[in-house]
C-alpha cells in the first residue's frame, strides 16, 4: 500500500496568493524536525555534536532542549542520524509530522510580527540566528530570525491553520502574500 | 457668545472646505478643524444638555478634558457615543448628534429637572430611591437611566476592525509640546530609539496655540522645523492620534492609536484603532498643564469657557468665541488671552481680576480695555446663549454685556499617568496645585507637567532631562538648545477655589452637575474625605474623570474644612486617562480569532465521511457521522454503537495527549506520578494509569506504554493534556529534580485511530505486515509495526469500548490516507466511522469512566479502582492524603450503575438521587448521576451515578430527581457495567 | 503583577506567557511525615503582603518552572531564577 502524505495547510493554502507581494509567508512542504533532549550535564557535548554535523539547523527551546531542522533529510533519516550522533548524551524524538514551519520575509515583517509577538524584534535585541519559544497571539511557537527581514515560526500541527489565519490578518495591512515553497507566487 | 471664523489666523487649511452635519443640519468647516472648532465657527453654541439638570451647555475646553460637548458620531453600526467634539477631527461627511435631550437639544423636556433642583441635591438618589427595595430595579433605575444620560450604544455588531501591537523603545515621550519636542530632538540626535506619542492629530501641543516667537519663527513654524528634523531620524517614531492611557508595571505603557477614526470610509486593510503596548526603558511625561475653571454663579452657561480654550480656538483654529469677550482671571495668564484676541480684532469687554493687588499690565493691545481688580462674577444671563455677566466688587454689583467669558483659574499639571501606579500626588505650595511625586527612574516628568510653565523653561527642561536619560542609557548626548523665546506668559496666579456671592448655580463638575454647595452638603453629612465626597456627590465620576473638577473640589473641601488642600488630597488616578473603546481592547481577538482552533490530522477524513463536529476545548472533534435518512444525532449514534458491537468502527482519538518519556529514572518517575505501579511494566506492554492530585483525589487517567528500558509513552485525556504535561514538568523540575527523566509532547506528531469491534483484527491485519493475532499481540500489547508499503506505525491493543480494539498511530500527515485505507479494508466487514457520541455510549455501556466521573471530588475507590492503588509503593503523588478518614469513610458516594425500572423512562446526567418517598433536600441527597445515555444494545437508558455506600446497594430502587426538567424516574441500582459484563469480547 | 518577566532562559517576556503555580517555598514532606505537615503542605497557604517567592511556569517559552521573587504591594520583581536549580540546591 502506498499512503499519501498531506500537509496540514493543504486545503487552506491550495495554490496560495496569485501575486507574490514584497512581504511573503512561505510554507516549505517538507521539513524534517526532531526534538533533542540532552541528558543531564551533556548539554555542551550535544551542542558540539550539532556543530560537528555542520548542516543541521538548531533551534533553542529550553535548557537542554532543541528542535533540529533539516530541509534536505527525510524525517526518519534525520532521527536516525541524530540518534547516532548523540548516542548516550541525548534522546531524539521525530516531530516532523507534529510541527509545521512557516517563513515570513519582507521589509515589513517586523511590523507584522509585532502584532502578535511581544519581544523586541530590533536586530540589536534579537539577532540573526537567534531562536526562542514564545507566544504569537494565542499560540505557542518556536521563533527564529533567519535573516535581517526573515523569520521562521515552528508551530504545533494542530494549531497551524489558526496561526496561518492570524498571520494573514496581521499581514493584511501590507498585502502579505502566502503559498507553499515552489508555489505559483514563489519565483524560486 | 457669537462664534465666527477669524479672517487670517490659525492653522486650518482654508482651501479645504469640509461639509458635515450636526443634529441633521448641514455645516462646513476646514481641514485641521475639530468638530468643536467647526461648530464654534458656525456659531453653534448649544451642544449638549447636562447629565442631571438637563441644563443647556456649550464648549468649556478645546481638548481632552471637555466635560460638556459629548456627541454621538457616525451612523448605523459605525456609531460612537460620548465622543468629545473637542478632540474629534473633522472630516467630510461627519455626522454628529447631540445627546441627553428630548425631543430636541433646544427644547428639552428634561430641563424641568432644573426647576426641581432644590430636591435633586447630592445624595438625592441614595436617599430617595431606597425604599421599597423592589422598586429600584423595576421603576427607579429605568427612569433614572432614561432621564440621566449619555449617548446610547448601538446594538449592531461593530463592523470596524481593531488590532494590538507591541513596540519597544529606549525613550517614550508622551506629549509633543515644547518639552516633548526638545526632548525628542535631544534623544533622537543621540541615537536613542524614541517614540513620541501625541493624542492630538497634529503634533506640536501648546506650540500650536502659542502666539510668541521662538528665534525668528512663530511657535507653530518652530514646531514644524523640529518635526521635520525628527522625521528624518530613522530611530524616532512619531505617533500622532495616539493617546497614552496607562502606565503599567515594568514601564509598559498602554496607548491607543486612532488610525482611521478621522475618515468617512475606513480602508478595510487597516484597523480603525490600534492598541499599543509600549515597553520603554525610560519615559518622559510631557503632558503639559490644564487651565482651571473658576467656580462662580452661572459658570456653566454656553459662552463660558476656559481662557486658554478661547485662545486655542482663536490662535490655532482661527475661530473667535465671541465678539465681546470678558476675561475672568485670578492670574496673569488671562491677560495674555485678552491680548491675543485683541490683536486679532476680537472685542474685549473687560478683564475682571479677582486680585485686588493685581500687577498693572501695559500691553498696547489692552490699552482701551477696562480692567476691574478685586472683583468676582456672581451671575451670568442669557438662557442658552450668554449675553450678560454680573460682577461684584466691594459690595457693589454691576452688569456688563458680553457674549463670551474666558475663565482663568490657574494651572494644574497633567500628572495622571505618573500617579496610576500607587504614587499619590503631592501639594505644591509654590504652584498652588498638586504635582507628581518622584515616581522612580522609569518615568520623569518634564515641562509644564512638572510645573515649569514658561515656554523657554519647557524647551530647556525637555532637552536637559532627555540628555540625562541618554547618558544613563550609555548614549553620548548634548542637550538641544532652542532659540530664544519672545514674550513669555507670566503664569503666576492667586488661587481662588470659589467665587463668593454666587446668585445662581456654581458648578465644580460640569458633566455630573456637581455644585460647590453639593460638596458642602457632603461635608456636613460626614462625607468630607475626598474619596467619600466623590462618591457622595459624583464629583469626578463622569467620563472626564474629574480632569477639570478634581483640584477645584479638593480646594473647596479644604476651604470648608479650614485646612490646606494638601490635607484633603485628590482622588486616585487610574487608567484609562481618556476612554478607550472595547474594540481596541479586544483587538483582533474576536470571532474566529478569539481563540485558536485545533484541527485533528484526521479532520479531512472525518469531513469526507460526513462528520458533525463539536468543540472540545480548542479541538474540533467528530461527534457523529449521520447517514442518508438519519435526522437526529441519536439515530446516527445508535447505529454507530450497534455497528461497533456487531462489526467494527473507526474513531479518531488523535486529540488524546501524548507524551514521550525518557531517562534512566523514567520508570521511577512514572511510578511516583501514577497511583498504580508502573516500574515493572514490561517492554511492549500498555497499562491503564490513574493519576491523583496530592490531596488524594483523581486527577487524570490514561495509558502508559513501555517501548524500552528507559523509554515510555504516556497518554492523557484530551481535556487535561496541557495540565498533565505541566504537572509532570512540576514534578520533574521541582519535586524530584534528582531523577534522570525528560519528556516532550508528541500529541501533534501522531494521527491516532481506534479500530474497535469483533472484526477489528481482520481490518487492521489487512494493513499491517506484523502478526497481530491474539497470541502474538494480546490484550494490552504496545509496539511499533510496519504497515504494508513500509510506513512505520505504533499499535496498541487497548479498548475504550469493551470490544476487541486496536489503537493505530501513524505519522500525522499520513493519517487521512491510512484512515481511508482502513475504511476500504473494513468495507467488507461493514465498518463505519463513529464519533464522540458513540464513543461515550460504548464506554458507558461498559462502565468505563471519563472526566464526567472524575470531576475533582472522586477518589479511586469511589470509582471502583480502590484495588489499583498501590499499597507497596513508598510514595506517589496523592498517597499520603488518600488514606485520610474523609476519603475512606464507608458512606462515601461510590460509583454504581442505574437502570430505569420502567424501561421507557429517562435518566439525565446531573440529576440527584433520593430514597423513595424522601423529600428533595440537601440532607436527603443520596448522590448524583454523572453520565447517562440511551443504550441501543439494551434499548433503554443507562447511567453511571455516585451513591452513598453505593456498592452495598445493588438491587435497591432509588428515585432519580431532575429539578431542571421536573422529572422523577425510579431506577434500580446495579453494578456499573451493562454490556458484556464478563468482558468476554475484550481479550479474544 | 509585573507586566514583564525576565526569564533566565528566554529573555524579557510579557506576563501572558506565564502561569503562576504558587508559593515556591513549600517543600514536599517525606511520605511518613505527620498529618499536620501534609495538611500544611497541601492545604494551607499564606497570602503575604510584600516580598514573596512564587513558582511561575514559562508556559509559552521554555516551560521551566521559575522562582519569581516579587513584591505583592509594589509589584517589583527582585529576581527570576530557574526552579529546578533552586530545588536541587535545597534552597526552597
Amino acid at each position: 500500500m502506498l499512503f499519501q502524505s498531506r500537509h496540514p495547510l493543504e486545503s487552506k493554502i491550495g495554490s496560495g496568493s496569485s501575486i507574490r507581494a514584497v512581504d511573503h509567508l512561505e510554507i516549505p512542504r517538507s521539513v524534517a524536525i526532531a526534538t533533542v533532549l540532552s541528558h543531564p550535564d551533556e548539554t555542551a557535548a550535544v551542542v558540539a555534536g550539532f556543530a560537528a554535523a555542520g548542516d543541521l539547523v538548531m533551534r533553542n527551546v529550553a535548557p537542554g532542549e532543541w528542535l533540529v531542522l533539516s530541509h534536505i533529510e527525510r524525517s526518519d533519516s534525520l532521527e536516525r542520524r541524530l540518534s547516532g550522533l548523540l548516542t548516550d548524551i541525548a534522546d531524539v524524538v521525530d516531530q516532523s509530522e507534529g510541527r509545521v514551519l512557516l517563513r515570513l520575509s519582507g521589509p515589513n515583517v517586523r511590523r507584522i510580527l509585532a502584532k502578535g509577538v511581544a519581544i523586541d524584534l530590533d536586530p540589536s535585541a534579537f539577532a540573526i540566528g537567534q531562536s526562542v519559544n514564545l507566544r504569537c497571539g494565542h499560540i505557542a511557537v518556536n521563533f527564529a530570525r533567519s535573516g535581517e527581514n526573515e523569520f521562521e515560526l515552528v508551530v504545533m500541527r494542530s494549531f497551524a491553520e489558526s496561526l496561518l489565519e492570524d498571520l494573514l490578518l496581521m499581514g493584511r495591512e501590507f498585502d502579505l502574500s502566502y503559498g507553499f515553497s515552489g508555489g505559483l507566487a514563489d519565483p524560486d | 457668545m457669537t462664534g465666527y471664523r477669524l479672517p487670517n489666523s490659525g492653522l486650518v487649511d482654508r482651501a479645504a472646505t469640509l461639509e458635515f452635519r450636526f443634529d441633521g443640519k448641514r455645516f462646513t468647516g476646514h481641514a485641521g478643524d475639530t468638530l468643536a472648532s467647526a461648530l464654534l465657527a458656525n456659531d453653534q453654541l448649544l451642544l449638549a444638555r447636562s447629565f442631571k439638570y438637563h441644563r443647556p451647555r456649550g464648549l468649556v475646553t478645546a481638548g481632552v478634558s471637555e466635560p460638556n460637548a459629548l456627541m454621538t458620531i457616525g451612523s448605523g453600526a459605525r456609531t460612537d457615543a460620548n465622543t468629545r467634539a473637542t478632540v474629534a477631527e473633522l472630516y467630510a461627511g461627519l455626522e454628529a448628534r447631540s445627546q441627553n435631550n428630548w425631543p430636541s437639544l433646544k427644547h428639552d423636556v428634561g430641563a424641568l429637572n432644573n426647576l426641581l433642583s432644590p430636591f435633586l441635591s447630592a445624595g438625592f438618589y441614595y436617599k430617595t430611591f431606597m425604599w421599597p427595595a423592589a422598586f429600584w430595579e423595576k421603576l427607579y433605575e429605568p427612569l433614572i437611566r432614561r432621564a440621566a444620560g449619555l449617548g446610547r450604544a448601538v446594538l449592531e455588531s461593530d463592523p470596524e476592525s481593531y488590532e494590538k501591537c507591541w513596540t519597544h523603545c529606549d525613550l517614550l515621550i508622551v506629549g509633543s509640546g515644547p518639552a516633548g519636542l526638545s526632548a525628542a530632538l535631544t534623544a533622537g540626535r543621540a541615537g536613542l530609539r524614541v517614540v513620541l506619542a501625541e493624542q492630538d492629530f497634529r503634533l506640536g501641543g501648546a506650540l500650536l496655540s502659542e502666539t510668541t516667537t521662538i528665534g525668528e519663527q512663530t511657535a507653530p513654524a518652530f514646531a514644524e522645523t523640529v518635526l521635520s528634523e525628527l522625521g528624518t531620524l530613522p530611530n524616532v517614531t512619531l505617533m500622532p492620534r495616539t493617546t497614552v492611557f496607562g502606565w503599567y508595571d515594568d514601564n509598559v505603557f498602554g496607548a491607543v492609536e486612532r488610525v482611521q477614526k478621522h475618515v468617512a470610509q475606513p480602508l478595510a486593510k487597516l484597523p480603525v484603532e490600534r492598541l499599543w503596548r509600549i515597553a520603554a526603558k525610560r519615559a518622559l511625561l510631557a503632558t503639559g498643564a490644564e487651565e482651571r475653571p473658576l467656580v462662580f454663579g452661572g459658570n456653566d452657561r454656553p459662552g463660558v469657557m476656559t481662557a486658554s480654550a478661547i485662545g486655542t480656538y482663536a490662535n490655532r483654529f482661527g475661530v473667535a468665541a465671541g465678539k465681546s469677550v470678558a476675561i475672568f482671571t485670578n492670574g496673569n495668564a488671562g491677560y495674555r488671552t485678552a491680548e491675543d484676541l485683541a490683536r486679532q480684532g476680537v472685542g474685549i469687554t473687560a478683564i475682571i481680576d479677582t486680585r485686588a493687588d493685581a500687577p498693572s499690565r501695559s500691553a498696547e493691545a489692552l490699552k482701551d480695555v477696562r480692567i476691574i481688580k478685586g472683583a468676582g462674577i456672581i451671575d451670568t444671563m442669557g438662557g442658552q446663549r450668554l449675553n450678560k455677566l454680573v460682577f461684584e466688587r466691594s459690595g457693589y454689583e454691576e452688569v456688563i454685556a458680553c457674549d463670551a467669558i474666558g475663565m482663568s483659574g490657574g494651572f494644574n499639571p497633567v500628572i495622571h499617568l505618573a500617579c496610576q501606579r500607587g504614587a499619590r500626588p503631592v501639594w505644591s505650595v509654590e504652584l498652588d496645585t498638586f504635582v507628581a511625586p518622584d515616581v522612580g527612574g522609569g518615568l520623569s516628568i518634564v515641562g509644564a507637567a512638572a510645573g515649569r510653565y514658561s515656554l523657554s523653561a519647557c524647551l530647556a527642561d525637555g532637552a536637559e532631562k532627555a540628555a540625562t536619560i541618554a547618558a544613563d542609557l550609555g548614549f553620548a548626548a548634548t542637550s538641544y538648545e532652542a532659540p530664544a523665546v519672545g514674550e513669555e506668559v507670566d503664569p503666576s496666579f492667586t488661587a481662588l477655589w470659589y467665587v463668593p456671592g454666587a446668585k445662581s448655580k456654581a458648578f465644580v463638575d460640569f458633566q455630573n452637575d456637581v455644585q460647590a454647595r453639593d460638596l458642602g452638603l457632603a461635608l456636613r453629612e460626614g462625607f468630607g474625605h475626598v474619596e467619600h465626597a466623590k462618591r457622595y456627590t459624583t464629583n469626578g465620576m463622569a467620563t472626564d474623570q474629574g480632569k477639570l473638577s478634581g483640584v477645584n473640589a479638593a480646594g473647596i473641601l479644604a476651604g470648608m474644612r479650614g485646612v490646606s488642600p494638601a490635607e484633603v488630597g485628590i482622588t486616585t488616578f487610574r487608567p484609562f486617562y481618556t476612554p478607550v473603546s472595547f474594540g481596541a481592547l479586544a483587538g483582533t481577538a474576536r470571532d474566529m480569532h478569539a481563540a485558536p482552533k485545533r484541527v485533528s490530522p484526521l479532520h479531512g477524513w472525518a469531513e469526507r465521511n460526513g462528520a458533525v463536529f463539536v468543540e472540545a476545548g480548542l479541538w474540533y472533534r467528530s461527534s457523529w457521522f449521520p447517514r442518508e435518512g438519519e435526522k437526529t444525532w441519536r439515530q446516527a449514534t445508535d447505529r454507530e454503537v450497534l455497528n461497533v458491537r456487531e462489526n467494527v468502527g473507526l474513531c479518531d482519538v488523535s486529540t488524546l495527549g501524548k507524551i514521550e518519556v525518557f531517562g534512566s529514572d523514567a520508570a521511577e518517575f512514572l511510578n511516583r506520578l501514577y497511583c498504580n505501579p508502573m516500574a515493572k511494566l514490561p517492554i511492549g506492554k500498555a497499562r491503564y494509569g490513574l493519576m491523583l492530585r496530592e490531596d488524594g483525589i483523581v486527577y487524570d487517567d490514561g495509558t502508559v506504554s513501555r517501548f524500552g528500558e528507559n523509554h515510555f509513552f504516556v497518554t492523557t485525556t484530551t481535556g487535561l493534556a496541557a495540565g498533565v504535561l505541566s504537572h509532570m514538568e512540576y514534578c520533574a523540575q521541582i519535586l524530584w529534580p534528582e531523577l534522570d527523566v525528560r519528556f516532550t509532547s508528541v500529541t501533534d506528531q501522531w494521527a491516532q485511530m481506534s479500530i474497535a469491534g469483533p472484526k477489528a483484527r481482520d481490518v487492521v491485519q489487512a494493513l499491517v505486515e506484523d502478526d497481530i493475532s491474539n497470541k502474538a499481540f494480546p490484550y494490552l500489547s504496545a509496539g511499533v509495526v510496519t504497515l504494508k508499503g513500509g510506513l512505520k506505525a505504533r499499535l496498541f491493543r487497548i479498548s475504550f469500548s469493551g470490544e476487541l480494539a486496536f489503537e493505530l498511530a501513524v505519522p500525522a500527515s499520513f493519517g487521512e490516507s491510512v484512515a481511508d485505507a482502513v475504511m476500504e479494508a473494513g468495507r467488507a466487514h461493514g465498518i463505519c466511522a463513529y464519533g464522540l457520541e458513540a464513543l461515550n455510549v460504548l464506554r458507558l455501556e461498559k462502565g468505563y469512566v471519563t472526566h464526567a466521573e472524575f470531576d475533582g471530588r472522586v477518589t479511586p475507590d469511589d470509582a471502583g479502582f480502590g484495588r489499583m492503588v498501590s499499597a507497596q509503593k513508598l510514595d506517589f503523588i496523592g498517597k499520603r492524603l488518600s488514606t485520610r478518614y474523609g476519603l475512606t469513610a464507608a458512606d462515601r458516594m461510590q460509583m454504581v450503575g442505574l437502570k430505569p425500572v420502567e424501561k421507557d423512562k429517562t435518566i439525565r446526567a446531573g440529576a440527584h438521587l433520593l430514597k423513595e418517598g424522601a423529600k428533595p433536600s440537601t440532607i436527603n441527597d443520596q448522590g448524583y448521576v454523572s453520565s447517562a445515555s440511551f443504550s441501543p444494545v439494551l434499548d433503554h437508558d443507562i447511567a453511571l451515578a455516585f451513591l452513598k455506600s453505593g456498592r452495598e446497594r445493588y438491587g435497591e430502587r432509588i428515585v432519580v430527581w431532575d429539578r431542571l426538567k421536573n422529572e422523577e424516574t425510579v431506577a434500580e441500582v446495579c453494578e456499573p457495567v451493562f454490556v458484556d459484563t464478563q468482558s468476554t469480547k475484550l481479550k479474544v | 503583577m509585573a507586566s514583564l518577566i525576565h526569564c533566565p532562559h528566554c529573555g524579557i517576556r510579557p506576563k501572558e506567557e506565564f502561569t503562576v503555580r504558587g508559593d515556591a517555598s513549600l517543600v514536599r514532606p517525606e511520605p511518613d511525615a505527620s498529618d499536620e505537615a501534609w495538611h500544611e503542605y497541601v492545604h494551607i497557604r499564606a497570602n503575604p503582603r510584600g516580598r514573596t517567592r512564587e513558582h511561575w511556569q514559562h508556559l509559552y517559552g521554555c516551560r521551566r518552572f521559575l522562582v519569581v521573587e516579587r513584591d505583592t504591594v509594589t509589584h517589583e520583581v527582585y529576581s527570576v531564577t530557574d526552579g529546578a536549580a533552586a530545588a536541587r540546591g535545597g534552597s526552597r
